[in-house]
């Protein structure tokens, strides 16, 4: 059969193993197509380069099409269409990723590989890397679409390069992609430091602040990229190879000695990425000082390409039952309890430091840091229903976080402010917007009926299955703590008075709101019918060799407890039909007034007075616990900092006015010293 | 594994259900909580009226109330996000009771279990804390405030007894907890098991119901009532709606947790009654606490008794 875009986008189909009633979507594909397909330079040029694509090994298409991405972008990245192609080049990305079939099929090595001093770097894709790569590029793609339009007009105009942008989202994007499709600790190295200064420089781009967090961050990754380095010379010091199958058998014969070792640089390397305590302090200004839809890629996806560096070694390759093995002298844990621990400590103080934060920007980055201790609690929980929630989350939280952070950046370009103090009332406004944030913050919170309470339900289970009373309280007291801060954050910006300056404020423009509505429809879908995430996750599980979670279409099938968000959803829906009729049917007609027509102590209300409540909105419980905000953790980083810079001033110093050759000579003794 | 073939699968589980049943029983729990809820108001009103020598309002006054504060002539909407609010409000509860299951009717217990019910009743919260949000009247802004605060005090204590029920039982289903504990009488109740946590839980409960000594967020001559500022007409008719069925459901699900559920409807309603009247009578001899005193109160006292409950559940 000859090779046409009918068939492949059959092909395609098929492999999406969509219900019956989709044929009618098929169809209209199809006739488009068939218009395109008919063209003169369809015959001419386009058959050939596709027959060439359709015979490439699939994994080696999508790195050929992630690097054409990038290659068009150094090259268009100055036009004003480059947007539109960005779109449809990450759409070509995905579809080349579905091509993949790596998630319900057998791996696929890529057939690139490049051998340096007889050490082959190589690649292959797997159910975890279709994971993660699928939420990466889903990532872009939304980015690119928001970025596209109004958004873009205004960054250039700002005197900022969108090219520089352009190719700095499909540099993250390419890095993760190899990233995720590592199959040696060489290729892994040099993803990870790909995806790191990928990320530096999406952060940088605009100068200023950012610049200043981007070099934070700089310094934090060059620290973990050392660790990793020294995890990574460890295991080949041990094995003898960087092939991960070579690892895994060097894993499994290392001491315990050699096994924390491992975990600790290993870990701490990953850590940095993923923002886990004590190494957070890097990442939300990092995120939020971003360019707006920078920062909604680095948002969404960015920081857990760390949990996936934790997925591969420490619950994949070294394991769970192995971590409980680890004991620690003279307490009552095991290592995987301290992980389980770091989680939750991860869950808490980013968490209620979002909830003193005045810029909305702020508030969703320290979350996201949060949010990152809810993946890797579930997944040091390690049941079938803990990990799989843990997993699950990395792609809930993703569209969450996203949909907010479009949301904030949406506003932020119509006002031109994320300072919580300074909006207010702009529902009337952008009620789409609100709509949109509604949705995230929900999800955020973990409520039914959006896609966050499903994975966090998931964890909640799992903690108290395995009898985890305290990990459970501190997960639920994070989630309380996100319910407070997230419902300050849509009050300050969208509730309340609206502002004198804001009343000509229009709704975001239609190319960013495309990309936000769709998202929010993914966020509702993803909680009323989460099977279809299920199946991903059970895959992974499987590929992992962890215990698979017992799903279906609504959600969790046990005995102890299941949840089916079928029905849930349903009653909340068919609740709010009754709530809408016993509001809507009965009684008088309401007649809407204007918001300055209010209770004010007798007073009457005119436009220029602030009848708003946001600054410190949580006054009664700051009273309590604002004390406990110490800023312990800046305090140990800035006693870390100026004990560097005391220690490079005395050597610079021993330098300049003693002898440079006595210099040299110690440290040529201390490095001897060290190695033999 | 496609997820085609477990929708095939969860259709075929779904056939067991009785349909018209299952309908019947999703239309009347909610109604029933909604007259036991009636009732309960005016029980809270009667207590308040004894404890006051009063006499107290007639059998039907709360529900001669609603009609009242529908039929108003003067109705004032702040915007469709105030209205949608009370339509939260009710519709988060009317789907919240159908997770809870009575004597005869599990409804959706099977679907969703201790945790689902738990985060729908924050769906009301979070309409109400939406409506009045959209008021723009800054009384009722601190009041939320306060109210989730309140939320975040009393929330812990009540995980916690969340977390030791369920271990105990070994299930976060409400049926079989109701089941595990009918199964050997008064010996086999939650309350004689996990005496402690029944404690922290009352407690909790006190606080769930939002009863003096913690019902700071309302303070009427402090912040006007909070909440309720700007709420008249039907929409201060939702909110009575609304407490009804957070009356209910308060007093239901620790009659489900550690009184056994119901063995038929008297026994159940009288317990639901019964439980209920405790922090009502309670709340009549209190003033209120501040904010930062409720939560310190709620972390330390019922936290601790709730942690020691745990402590013996687990071993």
């Amino acid at each position: 059969m000859a090779t046409s875009p009918t068939t492949v986008v059959d092909q395609l189909l098929a492999g999406l193993h969509l219900p019956d009633g989709f044929d009618a979507v098929a169809g209209v594909i199809r006739e488009s197509l068939a218009h395109v397909t008919n063209s003169a330079i369809w015959t001419r040029y386009g058959q050939q380069s596709l027959e060439w694509l359709i015979g490439m090994n699939p994994v080696d298409r999508l790195f050929m099409l992630s690097a054409l991405t990038l290659l068009l972008m150094l090259l268009l990245g100055r036009l004003r269409s480059a947007g539109v192609l960005a779109v449809l080049l990450y759409g070509a990305q995905f579809a080349a990723l579905l091509s993949t079939d790596t998630l319900f099929g057998a791996p696929v090595a890529a057939e690139v590989r490049i051998t340096v001093a007889d050490q082959s770097l190589h690649w292959s894709y797997d159910a975890l890397s279709w994971f993660f790569a699928m939420i990466t590029i889903g990532a872009a793609f939304v980015t690119a679409w928001y970025a596209a339009g109004s958004w873009m007009r205004r960054y250039r105009e700002a005197g900022q390069s969108a090219r520089a942008f352009h190719v700095a989202l499909a540099l993250n994007c390419f890095g993760m992609l190899l990233l995720v499709g590592s199959a040696d600790l060489l290729s892994l190295f040099l993803g990870w430091e790909l995806v790191s200064w990928a990320s530096f420089l999406l952060m940088a781009l605009v100068g200023g602040p950012g610049a200043q967090a981007a070099l934070k961050y700089l310094a934090y990754a060059i620290s973990g990229a050392m660790l990793l380095l020294g995890g990574i010379a460890l295991i080949y010091s041990i094995g003898g190879s960087f092939e991960y199958g070579a690892v895994v058998a060097a894993i499994r014969g290392m001491t315990d000695v050699q096994v924390w070792t491992l975990l600790l640089l290993l870990g701490g390397g990953f850590a940095v990425k993923l923002g886990l305590l004590p190494f957070h302090l890097w990442q939300a200004a990092a995120y939020a000082e971003a360019p707006g839809a920078g920062s909604v890629f680095l948002g969404a996806i960015s920081a857990r390409m760390g949990l996936f560096g934790i997925i591969v070694f420490i619950v994949g390759m070294i394991g769970v039952s192995r971590l409980m093995t680890l004991e620690i002298p003279y307490t009552f844990m095991s290592s995987r309890e301290l992980i389980a621990w770091i989680a939750a400590l991860t869950i808490i103080v980013p968490t209620y430091t979002a909830l003193q934060q005045h810029d909305a920007r702020y508030l969703l980055a320290w979350h996201g840091i949060g949010q990152g201790g809810y993946m890797l609690l579930g997944l040091m929980v390690g049941d079938a229903v803990g990990s799989a929630g843990g997993l699950l989350h990395c792609f809930n939280y993703a569209i969450t976080q996203a949909a907010l952070l479009m949301a904030v950046f949406a506003v932020v370009h119509r006002t031109g402010t994320a300072d919580l103090n300074q909006l207010g009332g702009l529902v009337t406004r952008m009620p789409l917007t609100f709509l949109v944030l509604l949705f995230g913050i929900i999800s955020l919170a973990g409520l039914p009926p959006m896609a966050g309470f499903v994975s966090k339900w998931m964890v909640y289970r799992s903690l108290i299955t395995e009898g985890m009373p305290l990990l459970f309280v501190a997960a639920v007291v994070g989630t309380l703590g996100t319910i407070l801060s997230v419902y300050k954050l849509i009050h300050n910006i969208f509730l309340g008075q609206l502002r004198v300056e804001h009343q000509g404020v229009a709704e975001a423009p239609l190319s960013m709101l495309i990309p936000m509505l769709g998202l929010s429809a993914l966020i509702f879908l993803a909680g009323f019918i989460p099977g279809p995430a299920l199946s991903w996750v059970a895959q992974v599980q499987g590929q992992l060799g962890l215990p698979v979670v017992p799903w279906v279409l609504g959600g969790i099938v046990d005995p102890r407890g299941g949840l089916d968000m079928i029905w849930l959803v349903g009653i909340l829906m068919a609740g709010f039909g009754v709530g809408a009729l016993v509001f809507y049917g009965f009684g008088g007609r309401s007649r809407r007034v204007h918001q300055l027509d209010n209770y004010a102590g007798g007073h009457f209300l005119t436009a220029d007075v602030h009848y708003q409540y946001s600054d410190n909105f949580y006054a009664g419980l700051m009273h309590l616990i604002g004390p406990w905000y110490r800023g312990a953790f800046r305090w140990l980083e800035r006693s870390l900092a100026a004990t560097l810079d005391l220690v490079s001033f005395g050597a610079e110093g021993l330098y300049r006015v003693a002898q440079p050759t006595l210099l040299m000579l110690a440290a040529a003794v201390a490095m001897l010293a060290w190695v033999f | 594994m496609d997820w085609l073939s477990a929708m095939r699968l969860d259709a075929l589980a779904a056939v067991d259900f009785h349909w018209l049943g299952l309908v019947l029983e999703l239309m009347l729990m909610p109604l029933i909580a909604f007259v036991a809820g009636l009732g309960l108001v005016l029980m809270l009103r009667k207590i308040a009226a004894r404890l006051q020598r009063r006499v107290g309002p007639p059998l039907l006054q709360p529900l001669w109330d609603i009609i009242k504060l529908h039929a108003k002539e003067t109705q004032t909407s702040h915007g469709l996000i105030h209205e949608i609010g009370i339509v939260m409000a009710i519709g988060g509860y009317v789907a919240a009771v159908t997770l809870l299951p009575v004597p005869g009717m599990n409804g959706l217990a099977q679907q969703g279990g201790l945790i689902a019910l738990l985060y729908m009743t924050m769906i009301p919260s979070l309409g109400l804390a939406l409506g009045v949000g959209q008021c723009a009247n800054p009384n009722g802004s601190i009041g939320i405030s306060r109210a989730l605060t309140a939320m975040l005090a009393y929330d812990v204590p009540m995980v916690i007894v969340i977390f030791g029920v369920a271990f105990h039982f070994g299930s976060l289903n409400l049926v079989h907890m109701i089941a595990a504990q009918q199964a050997g009488g008064v010996a086999t109740w939650g309350m004689v098991q996990m005496p402690l946590l029944a404690l922290a839980g009352l407690f909790a409960l006190q606080g769930m119901l939002g009863k003096q000594p913690f019902e700071i967020y309302v303070a009427p001559a402090e912040i006007a009532t909070g909440p309720m500022v700007e709420m008249g007409g039907k929409f201060l008719g939702g909110l009575f709606v609304m407490q009804c069925f957070q009356l209910y459901t308060g007093g239901a699900l620790y009659v489900t947790l550690f009184l056994g559920g119901g063995e038929h409807w008297l026994t159940f309603l009288f317990k639901v009654f019964v439980v209920t009247a405790i922090p009502m009578t309670i709340a009549m001899v209190f003033p209120r606490y501040r904010t930062e005193d409720m939560v310190r109160l709620f972390w330390k006292w019922p936290t601790m008794i709730g942690l020691l409950g745990i402590a013996f559940v687990m071993n």
